[in-house]
């Protein structure tokens, strides 16, 4: 009986743990798919994560936070689609940068809000769960306890991959991430299309990011997001840049994030338990996406 | 009523004019040939009519309407369109994804793939292209897509069609094939322009031609009647030349390149060689003929140790020759490499210092680890007389020369060594008529000197023309080995293309 209670708790924080490397990863879909590298996730999810701590602080309501934390997103979205599109710097180094930026510019600002380089106060965050759904005979119990953001990721998802592969505007910027040339040359804007892209991506990792600060937590610390935007990076690699695989592979990081958290205080180190969702980062990459191909026309450009 | 005319057209580029006063018109119907060298302009010009490049002077008037064509979509809805040399195309996207996208139907706000197919399938059908709707462009063959790239074009109501250097990759088969497609366009009130330097085609398709050189227009519109192949030549490149060099043999020697039951495996532990066998005798050119991808890049490869076969042996005279590139180089094998840019030059290095590439360590060039800077800087400039490398001197950078004249420096570089055997791939590829003349003047040269020459060559009249014996390549076997003078085109074609064996068969039912 212990050992399945415990089941259900790490099944239900595998989820929790999942829902912001799924936004993040998503929104990298987006953006590779049109042809910019998603090196900058880091940066859009820390941006986001802060963000959404100062807009809740700042409004007193979580969800106005939210909204915060995709606008700090796409800012950083579209830093990165000024520095690739139109001045076509290396996509590598842009989103290295902007990540490095994004982590001392986070802890910049808690200086100047908060007067505190390591957290920020607490604020009104997102404990929302779906309860209408724990009568609901054996999944009940754990569909009940995801918080709403679970079901809005779902939506999230559906609706990505219907953008991506059904719609006209999915049709032209995946042609724009293959081969941008030709798409300019069909009429196509290439550029609007890659800025889009990236605004989309900003948005969704942003939202990832305020996850982090708003429902794991209540406040924003210094380097929140410790990786987890090259988790996702990894992550849309490894869904072959497809949101439905998306979810798949995120689970996989997120149980490995939830046994971490479980095994916490037991016998082992936890710095060695710590490594786990890394360990197996580096795994994957190694071994799981040797014969995975980036769209053709990534880090290429239409006009020159 | 003219589909288009061009005026008094200028570009400028920081050093050269690339067009200069050019005039251009085109004939609704006709099959318009544009020659001319390489540089000479032609694709500048193209580029200007399909809104790629905006011109610094002059006008441009389609169906009779002056207009400013400002981008490539632009040209589109003026009814223009190109099908570039290097293809335009998302490869991992189906045809009609890559045929429609743009201007796609849509039902709702969903894209209407179903419609898509079927209207792509239906144009298709009605150029009889036999390519299923639903490939992945990967998946077909080089002339399916510049067929896929036609029908963009097509699809888009184009009526005006520039097919810049389309025959270049295609198989003898494939350009008679797209050949049959232009006459039906042609049939259709459509007007092609046809850029190209090849001019047995130009004879066989085109109405007319215009001559480019150096920017301005020799020759406008001009009726191919009473001209000949050497006619043509003689207008682009602006005095006579020796098309089809043909040399006669002053005798064989013996053996002296023997390979030898060659077999070399890709990664996936396939064959991309398989037995193969070779002797090419002394003052003799032994020409490969084959379509791109039959083995020819690894052949070239293991002939020079830059990869090392799985089982064969490669000899020369009675000694063998293993180990690496260097070891190959030393024993008196030249190389020519395919793709000069990449394994032939290094581009942003002078002229120097790439004729002196791989035998720097000579001691003419070097002594004790120390470059001699004044013995090479004379010796390039020897080289640069004898070989007539046109340049604004030995120090200028490789990237800065004409393609002829970068294939003038790896040739400079490889038979100054006086190599015994000489590994020559696509000496002429991407290289105008005049060094064309040049280049097979020089290996005919070398030929009658004696030494062995393997020629590797996509362009089967400079193999027909050039060797002694030919040998088809096929899937990573000589499937079949001719003496000069003995193959017709269409023969090779078919054994290029694996057809020979079934078509042998069924010689011998009937």
């Amino acid at each position: 009986m212990d050992f399945l209670h415990s089941l259900d708790s790490i099944l239900v924080s595998t989820i929790v743990m999942s829902i912001p490397l799924v936004f993040a990863a998503v929104g990298g879909v987006f953006s590779v798919r049109s042809g910019i590298m998603a090196l900058g996730l880091e940066s859009m999810m820390m941006v986001g994560a802060f963000f959404g701590v100062a807009g809740s602080y700042f409004f007193h309501n979580a969800w106005i936070g939210f909204l915060c934390g995709m606008a700090g997103g796409m800012l950083i979205g579209i830093l990165h689609g000024l520095l690739s599109v139109r001045y076509k710097v290396n996509q590598v180094i842009s989103g290295i940068g902007l990540n490095l930026l994004a982590l001392a510019a986070t802890t910049l600002l808690m200086q100047l809000l908060w007067n505190n380089r390591g957290n920020s106060p607490q604020v009104a965050s997102v404990q929302t769960t779906a309860g209408f759904l724990l009568g609901i005979p054996m999944v009940g119990p754990i569909l009940g306890k995801l918080s709403v953001n679970a079901y809005i990721m779902a939506l999230m998802v559906l609706v990505s991959w219907f953008a991506l592969f059904k719609t006209r505007f999915g049709l032209r910027l995946r042609m724009v991430g293959e081969n941008p040339k030709a798409a300019a040359t069909m009429g196509i804007r290439v550029h609007k299309i890659k800025y889009i892209a990236v605004l989309i991506c900003g948005m969704l990792a942003g939202f990832g990011g305020a996850f982090l600060s708003l429902n794991h937590m209540d406040m924003f610390v210094r380097d929140m997001t410790a990786g987890r935007g090259y988790i996702a990076v990894a992550v849309a690699i490894l869904s072959r840049y497809n949101p439905a695989g998306v979810i798949v592979c995120a689970l996989l990081f997120g149980f490995c994030d939830a046994l971490q958290i479980y095994f916490q205080g037991g016998a082992v180190p936890t710095q060695l338990i710590q490594m786990l969702p890394y360990l197996v980062t580096l795994l994957v990459l190694t071994i799981g996406v040797k014969h995975i191909k980036a769209p053709e026309g990534v880090g290429k450009y239409d006009d020159e | 009523m003219d589909a288009v005319v061009m005026k008094q057209i200028v570009k400028q580029y920081p050093l050269v004019t690339a067009v200069d006063h050019a005039d251009f018109c085109v004939e609704k119907g006709e099959i318009h040939s544009l020659l001319g060298e390489n540089g000479a302009g032609k694709s500048t010009l193209m580029k200007i009519l399909y809104g790629m490049t905006r011109p610094d002077e002059g006008e441009i008037w389609i169906n009779g309407t002056k207009q400013a064509v400002k981008d490539p979509y632009h040209a589109i809805q003026l009814g223009i369109g190109m099908v570039h040399q290097h293809f335009m195309l998302a490869q991992v996207m189906t045809v009609t994804e890559n045929i429609v996208v743009g201007s796609e139907p849509v039902k709702g706000i969903r894209f209407d793939y179903k419609t898509a197919v079927k209207k792509v399938g239906e144009m298709i059908d009605q150029y009889g292209f036999h390519i299923s709707p639903t490939a992945k462009v990967s998946d077909l063959s080089v002339g399916e897509q510049q067929r896929v790239e036609i029908l963009k074009a097509l699809y888009r109501g184009a009526d005006i069609l520039i097919l810049d250097e389309p025959t270049a990759v295609l198989t003898p088969q494939e350009v008679g094939e797209l050949f049959r497609v232009m006459q039906k366009l042609k049939s259709e009130g459509k007007s092609i322009v046809i850029i190209t330097h090849k001019l047995k085609e130009t004879m066989e398709i085109a109405d007319r031609i215009s001559v480019l050189r150096d920017g301005r227009m020799v020759k406008q519109g001009l009726s191919l009647e009473g001209l000949g192949t050497s006619d043509l030549a003689k207008l682009m490149v602006g005095r006579d030349v020796d098309l089809a060099i043909v040399r006669e043999n002053t005798g064989i020697g013996e053996a002296c390149l023997k390979i030898s039951d060659l077999t070399l495996l890709d990664r996936n532990q396939k064959k991309v060689l398989d037995h193969i066998n070779i002797t090419v005798h002394k003052g003799e050119i032994y020409g490969i003929a084959g379509i791109e991808g039959n083995g020819q890049t690894e052949l070239i490869e293991t002939l020079t140790g830059l990869r090392k076969p799985e089982e064969g042996s490669i000899t020369k005279g009675k000694e063998t020759i293993d180990g690496d590139a260097k070891h190959f180089l030393r024993n008196g094998v030249g190389h020519i490499p395919e793709d000069r840019m990449t394994r032939g030059l290094i581009m942003d290095m002078s002229i120097e210092e790439n004729i002196i590439l791989g035998y720097h360590q000579n001691s003419r060039f070097s002594d004790k680890g120390l470059l001699k800077i004044k013995d090479i800087q004379a010796y390039s400039e020897k080289m640069s007389d004898t070989y007539k490398i046109k340049s604004s001197g030995t120090k200028a950078l490789v990237r800065s020369l004409s393609g002829g004249n970068q294939q003038k420096v790896v040739i400079a570089r490889v038979f100054s060594e006086d190599p015994d055997i000489i590994i020559v791939a696509q000496p002429t590829r991407g290289v105008d008529v005049g060094a064309m003349e040049y280049i097979h003047n020089k290996l005919l040269d070398l030929r009658d000197e004696g030494k062995a020459i393997l020629l590797i060559s996509a362009d089967l009249d400079e193999v027909r023309c050039l060797s002694d014996r030919i040998g088809v390549i096929y899937d990573g076997k000589i499937e079949k080995e001719f003496r000069a003078g003995q193959a017709s085109e269409t023969e090779l074609g078919l054994w290029m293309t694996g057809g020979g064996r079934g078509e042998e068969g069924k010689q011998v039912e009937t």
